[in-house]
Parts: C-alpha cells; sequence; structure tokens
C-alpha cells in the first residue's frame, strides 16, 4: 500500500517560499492560513546573529495526535496515509490544533490578520468561508476530505495536495515535477520549489527517491519524542536538531 | 425510607427568579448581538497559540463545580452518611443548574454545537477524551434530571433510588477525571501535561462543589443566618467547613509542587512557568483564593462564623475561576512550533463576548437554580 511522504532538504532551501504561496494558491487559502510555511528563526545579537529557517508543511503523521484527539472522528488518515478533515463532521472545539505539536492547523473564523478582510471582500455563500476569484475548479473541492475552501466554523489543513495525488498513476514511486508523467500529481510545494529541495513519493517503496534520500541522507524528523512519527523527513547534513531549541536563550 | 407523601410541587416564583431571569434575558440578547455580528471574530483566539479562550475555562469550571456538588451529594446518597442528608437536594439542584450554565456556555463558543449531538456519539472516536466527556456529559445531564425529578416528588435522600445516586456519582468522577485527560495527555505541552492533573481536578472539583453550596445556602436564605436551620449551620461549620479546607490544603499543594518543579525544569514549554509566577493573577489565586480561606476554614472559631464562611467560599470560587484561566490560557501561551516572531509568551485577554458569554452562564445557571427553588424549595431539606 502506498504511503504517502515528502523529504525537504534543508542545506537546498533557501526559505523563498515560493511553496508557501503556490500552496496557498493552489488551494485558496486566506492570508495568515499558511497550510505550507516558512518559519524564520534568528538567536544571538548583532553581529553575532544567526539566521535560519525551515519549511513546514503538514507532517502527515503516522500515528497522529490530531486523528486521536477529533471527538467525531473528522480528522481521519487515508489508507494512502494522508490526514484529512471532513467539514460536514467538524465541530470547530480545535481540540485538534491543541493537539498538533506542528501548529500546522487552522482555524479562519477568526479576526483577519491583515485588512482588507478578504472574506468580507469576496464573501462566501454559506458554503464556503470566503470565494476567493482564483480558487480551484468546484468539482475539484472535497468536503469530505477537506479540499478546497472551507465552510465556516471548521478547521483546515494541509492535505498534500490531495486532489492530485490521488490521481497520480497506481504503483508510482514518486511523484516528480521533471517527469512529465508525474508532473500533474505532484503538490504544488514539491512543483515550485525553486532549488529543488523537495521530494515527494511512497514510503513504502524501497527504491523511492524519498526513501533513498532518507537512508543515505539520514533524514530526521521533527519532535519524535512525541510519537507521532511524522511523513516529512527532513535533511540535514545528519544534524540532529534542525529546529532552535531553547526559547529562554533567544532574544526578544 | 418510604417517600414523603408531599403534593405535587406547586411553582411559586421567587424574587430572585425574577431578577436573575430578567438579567440573563438581558445579558443573552446582548451576547447573541456581539455573536451574531462579530461571528466568531469576536473572540480574541487566534491561529498563533491561543486556540481555547475564556469560555472554554468558564464551561470547564461550571462543569467541574457541578461534578463537585455530584459529588458532594453522593455522600449521602451513595455512601450512606445520612448525617448529610440535609444538603442532598440543594446540591443536585446547583449541579444541574451549573450543568446548564456551563454546557450552554459551551454552545455558544462552538461553532457546530449540534453537530456535536450526533456527530461524536456515532462516530465512536474511542481514543478521544473529548468523546468520552460529551458521552458522558449526555448520561450526567439524563442522571440529574431523573435525580431532580425524584427530590421533586418530596422524596428523602435515604430513599433515593441506590443505582440511580450511584450512576450520578460513577459519571460525576468519570467528568472530572476525563476533564483532567483532555489536558494532561498532551506531552508536547508540558505545562499541561502530567498524571496528576486528572487528580488535581478532582480535588479542585470537589472543592468548587462544596464552597458552591456553603454560598447558595446562605444566599437562599437572603443571608439572614438566623434563618439557617441549626442543624445545616453545625454542619457547615464542623464537616463541610473540615471538608473545604482540606480540599484547599491539596489544593495549594498541587499548585505549589507543579510551580516549584515548573520553574526548576528547563524542558521547552515550561519557561511559561516564569511568566506566570509574575502575573498578579497567580498570587491572588493563590493567596486570596487558597491560603486566606484556607485558614478561615481550618480554624474552627473562624469556620464557625457564617460571614466568614460566606467569604471563604466567595474567595475559593473566584480563586478556582483564576486558576482554571492561568491554567488554561498559560498552556496555550508558548506555541510549541512557532518562528521567531512568538519568542516570548503570546498576549491574550479576553473580548467582550467572552465576557458576556460567562456572565451569560453565570445568570443562567442562577437562573435555573431559582427556578428549581421555585418549583421546589431546599429550605426544609
Amino acid at each position: 500500500m502506498t504511503k504517502w511522504g515528502m523529504v525537504i532538504d534543508l542545506d537546498k532551501c533557501t526559505g523563498c517560499q515560493a511553496c508557501t504561496t503556490a500552496c496557498a494558491m493552489e488551494n485558496s487559502r486566506l492570508p495568515g492560513e499558511s497550510w505550507q510555511d516558512v518559519l524564520f528563526y534568528h538567536e544571538g545579537t548583532y553581529p553575532n546573529v544567526k539566521l535560519s529557517w525551515l519549511p513546514r508543511p503538514c507532517m502527515q503523521c503516522e500515528n497522529p495526535s490530531c486523528v486521536a484527539v477529533c471527538p467525531t472522528k473528522a480528522t481521519w488518515k487515508t489508507e494512502d496515509g494522508v490526514v484529512l478533515v471532513d467539514w460536514d463532521k467538524c465541530i470547530g472545539c480545535k481540540y485538534c490544533m491543541i493537539a498538533c505539536p506542528y501548529g500546522v492547523r487552522f482555524y479562519m473564523d477568526e479576526k483577519p490578520v491583515v485588512q482588507p478582510d478578504l472574506r468580507e471582500v469576496f464573501p462566501g455563500d454559506g458554503n464556503r468561508i470566503w470565494n476567493p476569484p482564483y480558487k480551484m475548479p468546484d468539482h475539484l473541492e472535497d468536503r469530505k476530505r477537506g479540499i478546497g475552501v472551507q465552510p465556516p466554523g471548521v478547521v483546515s489543513k494541509c492535505t498534500f495536495c490531495y486532489h492530485k495525488i490521488s490521481k497520480a498513476p497506481k504503483g508510482v514511486a514518486d511523484l516528480d515535477e521533471d517527469n512529465p508523467e508525474t508532473r500533474e500529481y505532484t503538490p504544488a510545494c514539491v512543483r515550485v520549489c525553486p532549488p529543488k529541495a523537495r521530494y515527494f513519493g511512497d514510503l513504502d517503496n524501497p527504491d523511492s527517491k524519498v526513501n533513498q534520500l532518507i537512508a543515505d541522507k539520514r533524514g530526521v524528523r521533527l519532535k519524535e519524542e512525541t510519537g507521532n512519527k511524522p511523513q516529512v523527513y527532513y535533511l540535514s547534513g545528519g544534524g540532529a536538531p534542525v529546529v532552535p531549541g531553547e526559547r529562554s536563550q533567544r532574544t526578544s | 425510607m418510604a417517600t414523603a407523601a408531599l403534593a405535587r410541587p406547586a411553582f411559586k416564583p421567587s424574587p430572585y427568579l425574577v431578577g436573575a431571569g430578567a438579567l440573563f434575558v438581558v445579558a443573552f440578547v446582548y451576547a447573541m448581538y456581539l455573536k451574531l455580528t462579530l461571528g466568531h471574530a469576536g473572540f480574541n483566539t487566534t491561529n498563533y497559540g491561543v486556540f481555547w479562550g475564556l469560555p472554554i475555562v468558564a464551561y470547564d469550571y461550571f462543569l467541574l463545580t457541578s461534578t463537585g456538588l455530584t459529588l458532594l451529594a453522593s455522600l449521602p446518597l451513595t455512601l450512606g452518611l445520612r448525617q448529610f442528608d440535609p444538603i442532598a437536594k440543594r446540591c443536585i439542584w446547583l449541579a444541574l443548574a451549573a450543568l446548564v450554565g456551563g454546557v450552554a456556555i459551551l454552545f455558544m463558543e462552538l461553532a457546530h454545537p449540534f453537530r456535536a449531538l450526533w456527530a461524536a456519539p456515532l462516530n465512536f472516536q474511542t481514543a478521544s477524551p473529548l468523546f468520552w466527556k460529551i458521552l458522558c456529559v449526555g448520561a450526567y445531564t439524563i442522571v440529574l434530571v431523573l435525580l431532580a425529578l425524584t427530590f421533586a416528588r418530596g422524596t428523602a435522600p435515604a430513599a433515593v433510588p441506590k443505582p440511580l445516586a450511584l450512576l450520578a456519582t460513577v459519571l460525576a468522577l468519570a467528568i472530572t477525571l476525563i476533564a483532567g485527560s483532555v489536558y494532561s495527555m498532551m506531552i508536547f505541552r508540558p505545562f499541561w501535561y502530567g498524571g496528576e492533573l486528572p487528580v488535581a481536578f478532582l480535588i479542585e472539583s470537589f472543592m468548587g462543589g462544596i464552597v458552591f453550596f456553603v454560598f447558595f445556602t446562605y444566599l437562599i436564605h437572603g443571608f439572614s443566618v438566623d434563618s439557617v436551620p441549626q442543624s445545616t449551620r453545625e454542619l457547615l461549620a464542623g464537616s463541610v467547613g473540615t471538608f473545604v479546607a482540606a480540599a484547599i490544603f491539596l489544593h495549594i499543594l498541587f499548585a505549589v509542587v507543579r510551580t516549584v518543579a515548573g520553574l526548576w525544569s528547563y524542558g521547552e514549554g515550561l519557561q511559561v512557568w516564569r511568566y506566570t509566577v509574575d502575573q498578579p493573577l497567580y498570587w491572588a489565586a493563590l493567596i486570596g483564593g487558597g491560603i486566606v480561606p484556607l485558614v478561615i476554614f481550618a480554624l474552627p472559631a473562624l469556620r464557625a462564623q457564617p460571614w466568614l464562611q460566606i467569604l471563604g467560599a466567595v474567595l475559593v470560587a473566584l480563586g478556582l475561576l483564576a486558576s482554571r484561566y492561568e491554567f488554561v490560557i498559560n498552556g496555550q501561551l508558548l506555541p510549541p512550533f512557532k518562528g521567531s516572531w512568538a519568542p516570548s509568551p503570546l498576549s491574550y485577554e479576553p473580548s467582550q463576548l467572552e465576557w458576556m458569554l460567562l456572565i451569560v452562564g453565570v445568570l443562567l445557571a442562577n437562573t435555573v437554580y431559582a427556578a428549581l427553588e421555585s418549583w421546589s424549595s431546599t429550605k426544609e431539606s
């Protein structure tokens, strides 16, 4: 059985945020609803400052705590390993947001993060929280899988572009934008990455590129101590922690 | 014991009911106006990290008060301690009122509360504490209503069906422990994580239940100490007062131990303890809502004074609300995974709508309690 996963090479990532933009365009996200984000960290004080960054999609965990805590099974995991939200079951309790160690879930009924409020500029029709002019075709939207523009009062999250990857040819090891046969099925963030820092493929296929990279370059997962077992791996030259740790050491 | 042969209770609206009801209607209309015009943007919760705000604090506070009152009522109803018979009916009345107030707040906070009524029971997500909480609260509501109907028929505490009383006790215990588990299972939120939390919730629930009983016993008698039956006064100054003191002591113990451990540790996320002890609210809750009432209830000479009992009860009730607020909110102030834009604790203060939901909950609980008292008074119980 396919188990989709992603590898992000931090030695290649330039922090350009093309992935963030592509995701927002592909999935019609509101400002502040960065399903795919790049987090920036700085440590130290001038002139000894270190800047680092970390691209962060949903980790699509093998053992997702968000699925475990959802009281209505609105959050569920597909057979091919992607965590999705059924918007017809979500009650908006936000327990999944509390339970996500990676902060990759969003509840967009809150105050807008930028003005003007795009929900007022492009008002929704009750089924959608807003009605963006550049949204995906209606037939691709799927409320049961959290794909498209969500209705009010529900939680949204990265789907690994499930509307694309779920249509990929069966048995394919990798979804690569350089391969004409798999390009259209490749997640938007992977497809647009200028330095090709992202790879997407089947973690259960020993011949996949993602598995080779994880093995050859000693891929690591974030917050292993939580037991969530992310399906997103980071390559960091073999270094262990890819995220700056001690909040207390950071300057305000 | 045979059921007392009383006539069907007649509903006599009291000034308390009229006052509480009128205030509730005004507050509810204003809260709904805010909710309908602002939507969820009327809350000060954000995607940055504070997902649960004051309404969740208030919901938990009311729910745990309700279970605490039921646990107090279980002394005579389940354990058969007959000296506590006079408190049973009022405890059930108050438990029902607090439950209604708390659930009403939750319903006004949730985006799809009615969807929860079918989606939770039908989908059997047994791994989720909230699934069990919803299930248990549903069953608890039914059991409390049955108990209320039993008391309204004039049934004496000793004659209340034991299975019903036992079920209420078990459900109250389960809800309290599950409510603690909702937070204590979050391993990556070290401010919350820990097996001791459900036990702390149990103690705080019991403590809240008792002080609400003390306060409302005097309130229902118009704060006229002389009109409170001598036997009830002796109970409040005796066993009930001792229970309060013991519960406050354990509550303070848990609070101090958690604080010391939090300040000593270097775990990512525990830095919020330094922020916590810098807040006046922490000390107000610990000293004003803990140490001062502990002195009042621990010293027999002081707790024998009715006005000091009332003062102590009010202090504990407010201190518990402050503690619950601090616990729920501060546990979210350090997002577990954010960038450099969030190096220090996030800020949160309740919005006008969030305060209104708390006020609506308080007034609704009072209205329900006053209605129950008007329906079947507990004054002579």
